[in-house]
């Protein structure tokens, strides 16, 4: 994230949501990176009380870090991209914990991003989360969907007595989800400050100190990789777990059968059908709150793997029928549970050099469990169940009836897990292998295979790219190269088929745009070009880099044409920021006004899409 | 056509060098390139309702950030920015002016407020911890960086000049919390504010001029010289001889 376009999206992000004072403290420290603060104020031209002030609050907000070294007593700060770049994230975490566990939880969330860490006890006092819904009004407009009416009511009624009583449980679920965890000092270093800080505690053991060698280095390496997780760790979910599933998401068998046909339209609909459901949960459960001591944060890397799974289910959700897009969903949901980050190593790994890494396995008996039983799992893989009916016919005349009839209601277990596995190797077929198949000691599990599959993003989304900018002879172009490695243009005109003027003209502009190049091998010393070889190849771990360079490009553009657009209009939207103004636009704004206002929205609305969009992107080629 | 002699039917010079290219249709290499070539602009899709969501949320919490407490502006109160100069000609005759709606607009805030909320001292470093709680106390052994610091603390926000001032000190006192020896450095800062001043600077010759102990100075150059020799052009070389012995 060194890069000048990531710096200046990262400072352009940080202005847009903390204001200049934060975006001047901290491109001075992208610029310069680990400063004492005598150097800071020299640098940022700040006065002292701005500077304190500004630094307090944005390690409040983790977007600095600090580090006070024991020899000179002198506390360094240094930036925090990764932190500012997740800014750009909070729409669509937000819109995905609304998605997953309902307004309320979205609001609590987004208050612990507001307060950027908090202590429970400090959250109990807040006024926007006690008075819970009636806040909510406020800040988040369209509350139609709120649906869960009379238990809302009732909490009116009843007053600040009980609402505290629904921030702990959703606490505690978004806690078991692993979204949020455990503020710890160490995650307020950089982590190659914390790693050199636990290598000097490694070596000055005793033990160590009289190992040699490469004894001695492979005993730091690990005790410094071993006392860094320990550090660095704040996960929340141990405890609040039960039977491998966190709290609120788990499903009642016996619910009643309005909620189940409300899970089958499988839209945000449902949320708020959702949200009452856990909430009865929980409410009914043990209401034991959680200690006021902790102090939580967002845990972006959990969200990640959230988002990514997200992403793995878009993709099933084009190539399969919905039905086996939820049943996929089941399994990934399962994974999620237990899966931490998005991949073991910080950098990004280059192509080919990254070895599999598969996901917890889960047990299809498990998955089943979480299938909606009213989902209707027969009538997607037609051809597969008469198969599957004539076979179990043969052992079990006894279901004749039953099985032939259109009815699957009735469906027996048994039968139902085989259709699950038949789902679930539907999608382990190629292009995508969405899963893949296990049998551990007998028992049939499903995992994810995550780098196969994070690759395969990174190329569809490169290939996107490649088709828009230089049309579809480019893309099959691409491809061929992509599967065969280097070859030399007769070879490449030979398998993809092309005349050899498309072939040169394309080759020509992917060449000048970065995303094909040449290679000379020359068959004697001379190098003649004569009697040289030439080899078109494509690397994809340099386009992925020069599109995420692009990428960073494009957003802090949008970001700055944002700001100019902003400031064009600034008169006016000064206007309608106005205290009076606000919240009653009808009353104090004229018509011509009040177009204007919903033009400026839409607007801006479409250009933070469109960041959006490209941080999708990023996150593809970055962080899956 | 014929004003200069020259015969019907011949193509005027250079004719011969068309910028048309035979076959491929491409452009010759040498042609100028159009002026406005056909340029596609790609438009963004509209929003779907799930984007707009999040946007709607992104926008939201936006919006919460700007009321915090801590959305901070930079304006010309900055110590950067001179009173007579950026902040007097930036100024807005036309809607500077304070007006009765003024009241209702929004009070952008310049410094963040850190009161109002609980925060985990463990998690700040040592230094800032005086901002975050002005009631904290450490103990006697930084008693002098600590006074030092509790002025910024009591200082309102709009005594612009006093802030300068202040600031002033507060960064002499920085320089001096630098050193270990917090006494030493003390009495240096008594006896000569100027070297101190000058710590601040990254490239101080003076510093260097001292340790190197070399009597040439690059910055004097031009200073020493021209009092001096202005003295011996009109003195006739008064006390200039003494000094031109050492250069």
């Amino acid at each position: 994230m060194a890069s000048q376009y990531a710096a200046e999206l990262c400072a352009l992000l940080v202005e847009d949501n903390f204001g200049e004072l934060f975006a001047r403290i901290f491109s001075i420290l992208q610029r310069y990176d680990r400063l004492s603060f005598p150097r800071l104020k020299f640098y940022s031209r700040l006065s002292d009380r701005q500077l304190r002030h500004g630094l307090a609050a944005m390690i409040q907000h983790h977007l600095i870090y600090h580090y006070t070294s024991y020899d000179e007593g002198v506390t360094y700060y240094e930036p925090n991209p990764q932190a500012a770049y997740y800014l750009v994230r909070s729409g669509k975490i937000l819109a995905f914990i609304q998605d997953r566990l309902g307004k309320y939880a979205a609001t609590v969330m987004s208050t612990i991003m507001l307060l950027g860490h908090a202590q429970i006890s400090h959250l109990e006092t807040l006024p926007e989360l006690r008075s819970g819904q009636l806040e909510a009004d406020g800040i988040n407009d369209d509350h139609e969907g709120e649906g869960a009416g009379e238990r809302v009511n009732g909490h009116n009624v009843v007053g600040a007595i009980e609402q505290p009583a629904l921030l702990h449980p959703t606490l505690k679920t978004l806690a078991s989800h692993g979204y949020l965890i455990r503020v710890r000092d160490a995650q307020f270093q950089s982590y190659a400050d914390n790693a050199l800080d636990a290598e000097r505690a490694i070596k000055s053991r005793p033990d160590v100190k009289q190992m040699k060698g490469k004894r001695l280095e492979e005993t730091v390496l690990e005790g410094t990789l071993a006392m860094l997780r320990e550090k660095l760790d704040g996960d929340l979910t141990r405890g609040l777990m039960h039977n491998g599933l966190p709290r609120g998401a788990k499903r009642r068998p016996g619910s009643g059968s309005a909620d189940k046909s409300a899970r089958m339209d499988y839209d945000m609909e449902d949320e708020a059908e959702e949200e009452n459901e856990w909430s009865d949960d929980d409410m009914g459960g043990d209401a034991t709150p959680m200690e006021s001591g902790i102090v939580i944060r967002v845990n972006y890397e959990k969200l990640d793997v959230a988002l990514r799974n997200r992403r793995f289910l878009d993709l099933a959700e084009m190539h399969a029928s919905s039905a086996t897009a939820q049943v996929y969903e089941c399994l990934l949901r399962r994974i999620e549970y237990q899966t931490k980050q998005c991949r073991d190593s910080v950098e990004i790994p280059r192509e080919g050099e990254e070895g599999e890494q598969y996901s917890v396995a889960i047990a299809l008996s498990a998955v089943t469990e979480e299938v909606d039983p009213q989902l209707d799992l027969a009538g997607s893989i037609g051809p597969m169940e008469i198969q599957h009916s004539v076979s179990k016919r043969g052992k079990r005349p006894l279901d004749e009836d039953g099985v032939n009839g259109t009815s699957h209601q009735d469906s027996d277990a048994p039968s139902r897990t085989y259709e699950i596995d038949q789902h679930l190797s539907l999608l382990s077929q190629p292009p995508y292998n969405l899963t893949s198949k296990r049998v551990v000691s007998g028992l049939i599990t499903w995992t994810v295979e995550f780098r196969h599959l994070a690759r395969k993003l990174r190329h569809l989304e490169l290939e996107r790219v490649i088709e828009a900018r230089y049309g579809d002879v480019a893309l099959r172009v691409i491809r061929v190269l992509h599967a065969k490695g280097k070859l030399d243009e007769k070879r490449l005109q030979e398998i993809s088929l092309l005349p050899f003027k498309d072939l040169r003209q394309v080759l020509a502009s992917m060449q000048s745009g970065g995303f094909v190049d040449l290679q000379e091998v020359p068959r004697d010393a001379q190098r003649q070009p004569s009697r040289t070889i030439y080899l078109w190849f494509y690397d994809p771990d340099r386009i992925r880099d020069s599109i995420l360079e692009d990428t960073y490009k494009a957003m802090s553009r949008c970001m700055q044409r944002l700001r100019f657009e902003r400031s064009r209009l600034k008169e006016f939207l000064e206007k309608t920021e106005r205290s009076d103004v606000k919240g009653n636009e009808e009353r104090y704004l004229s018509p011509a006004e009040l177009t204007l206002l919903g033009q400026w929205r839409s607007k801006e609305a479409l250009l933070l899409g469109e960041i959006t969009r490209l941080d999708e992107m990023v996150a593809v080629m970055r962080d899956y | 056509m014929s004003r200069f002699g020259a015969k019907k039917g011949r193509k005027l010079p250079g004719a011969e060098f068309s910028w048309e290219t035979g076959e491929g249709g491409g452009e010759n290499d040498t042609a100028p390139t159009p002026l406005f070539p056909k340029y596609h602009v790609p438009r963004a899709r509209p929003l779907t309702p799930h984007e707009q969501i999040q946007v709607d949320q992104y926008r939201s919490l936006r919006e919460r950030f700007h009321d915090g407490p801590y959305y901070s502006v930079l304006d010309s109160a900055t110590s950067s920015a001179k009173k007579e100069s950026a902040a007097r000609v930036h100024f807005d005759p036309f809607h500077g002016m304070p007006s009765y709606s003024g009241k209702y607009q929004k009070k952008m805030r310049t410094l963040p407020k850190l009161a109002g909320r609980e925060y985990v001292m463990k998690f700040f470093p040592k230094e800032l911890w005086q901002t975050i709680q002005p009631s904290f106390k450490p103990d006697a052994a930084m008693d002098g960086y600590v006074l030092r610091i509790d002025r910024p603390g009591i200082r309102r926000g709009f005594e612009d000049d006093e802030d300068e001032e202040d600031d002033e000190a507060g960064k002499k006192g920085k320089n001096a919390e630098e050193g270990d020896a917090e006494n030493e450095d003390d009495e240096r800062e008594v006896l000569d504010p100027d070297e101190e001043e000058e710590e601040i600077m990254d490239d101080d010759f003076e510093d260097d001029d001292d340790d190197m102990g070399g009597d040439y100075n690059a910055e004097q150059y031009f200073d020493g010289g021209d009092d001096e020799y202005g003295d011996d052009g009109f003195g006739d070389g008064g006390g200039g001889g003494a000094d031109e012995d050492t250069y």
